[in-house]
């Protein structure tokens, strides 16, 4: 008893070393995005006030290449807006009104907190349990997907972004609708990886990828990027990078997805699955 | 004593905020993170006892990760650098200044030591972080990469720190 006594006061400071080390680590491995602890729901409170106050700082700098930007998409939508009208037209004369409730409703939300330079990146949203949003809900901007909610307070939300290595979307070519799963490989911040396309799909450079629809997360054929280089010869599958069309790090404003008939989707695919 | 105190946590704040509001936004590249707050645990007093210093290195890492959602990295990287401290001051010693009073400085120890001493304390610190965040051994030179280009920026950033600090202690 003694002698042990005396190995741990004389060796003091590296058993303090090793338990606080593994304190570290504990924490480090129990923390997955799908248990948010409510140590994080405390400090999100206060991490969300910083963060807002850095991104209005930052909002004034990028205000004109906004402002280009949602003009841009402002004529782009009024001319989707005029063809899909003309076409709801003649097809209310043919068929009379069988127009059905969107699937989707979108919640305008502005990004607070960004990040591109780790292998496992978040952001935060400005809208929380208060505007409607639930844990994953999809995010998604005017040029493509953003990342799926992972956690909520009342004021603010975290997102998984589609820069983080542990999140995968399913993704299809859009001219052959061949899907695979995009995910990114934690290098480059403007590409990203599309797999299980099967080899004998003709795949070209600079074919789009959009989402796939099959997830109820994201509404299906959201552009997402070009294809930028083809491997993989000799597998089974493609090896695919994708340029994504989105560039994280001018991020600001974005659109939480939320499903409308999800509860229903699910229970249906739950049902079929038993049978 | 009360007013290293004072000192030293009005530092912690202020490297703290430097961190989250300002290096942690500027994005020089993919591989370049600056993590400039490390700097607190190179200036503690060289008569800091082990336990405090270790305890100092949690804190530190615990409110970088709050503000970064990276629950541990930041921690266990700095207890890490903490725990190397007194190995490293112990290896670089000169034999006069063992019972040293104040803490490491460029001006105390001349700029090649501290160059040696924050680089090498900086590299263990990055080495940790970027290892356990990376988490796989998969992308093993991507992260050495990042290790090695992020120490030196951040040394960079640390000597410019210095040179400010010291001057404002002059006055």
């Amino acid at each position: 008893m003694n002698s042990l006594i005396r190995f741990i006061v004389r060796h003091q400071f590296f058993l303090l070393f090793l338990v606080l080390e593994t304190f570290s680590f504990w924490l480090l491995s129990t923390h997955s995005y799908y248990q948010s602890t409510k140590f994080e729901n405390a400090t999100r409170a206060l991490t969300g006030f910083t963060s807002s106050r850095i991104s209005n700082a930052s909002k004034y700098l990028k205000l004109a290449s906004t402002n280009e930007r949602l003009a841009q998409e402002n004529i782009n939508l009024r001319n989707q807006l005029a063809a899909l009208n003309t076409r709801y037209e003649v097809l209310k004369t043919k068929l009379g009104d069988t127009l059905v409730a969107p699937n989707y409703s979108y919640t305008l939300s502005r990004v607070v907190n960004n990040s591109v330079n780790k292998q496992y990146n978040y952001l935060t949203l400005n809208v929380g349990e208060k505007h409607g949003v639930k844990r994953e809900m999809g995010v998604v901007s005017s040029q493509g997907v953003v990342g799926i909610i992972a956690g909520v307070s009342p004021n603010y939300s975290t997102v998984i972004s589609m820069l983080n290595v542990d999140l995968k979307i399913s993704a299809k070519l859009k001219r052959t609708n061949h899907f695979g799963s995009l995910y990114w490989d934690g290098k480059n911040y403007r590409e990203v990886l599309l797999t299980d396309i099967p080899q004998h799909v003709p795949v070209s450079i600079g074919d789009t990828v959009v989402t796939s629809g099959f997830s109820s997360i994201f509404p299906a054929d959201i552009g997402l990027g070009t294809i930028s280089s083809i491997q993989g010869k000799g597998s089974n599958f493609h090896n695919l990078k994708v340029k994504l069309f989105i560039d994280f790090k001018q991020l600001n404003t974005v659109w939480v997805v939320s499903p409308r008939h999800e509860e229903e989707r699910v229970e249906l695919e739950n049902t079929t699955k038993l049978r | 004593m009360l007013k290293d105190i004072v000192k030293y946590s009005g530092l912690f704040v202020l490297l703290v905020i430097l961190q989250i509001f300002v290096l942690n936004n500027v994005q020089l590249s993919g591989y370049i993170n600056p993590y400039l707050y490390v700097l607190f645990i190179l200036i503690l007093p060289y008569e800091i006892p082990g336990w405090a210093l270790l305890l100092v290195g949690l804190i530190t890492g615990i409110t970088i990760d709050t503000f970064m959602n990276t629950y541990g990295m930041h921690s266990s990287a700095t207890i890490f650098m903490a725990f190397m401290r007194p190995y490293m001051l112990r290896m670089l010693a000169d034999r006069e200044d063992v019972d040293k009073k104040g803490s490491p400085s460029i001006s105390g120890n001349g700029f090649v030591w501290f160059l040696k001493y924050a680089s090498i304390l900086v590299f263990a610190h990055h080495l940790i972080l970027f290892f356990t965040e990376a988490f796989s051994i998969s992308t093993f030179l991507p992260t050495l990469w990042r290790t090695v280009l992020s120490s030196i920026t951040t040394t960079i950033f640390i000597l410019i720190g210095m040179y400010l600090f010291d001057r404002r202690s002059h006055i």
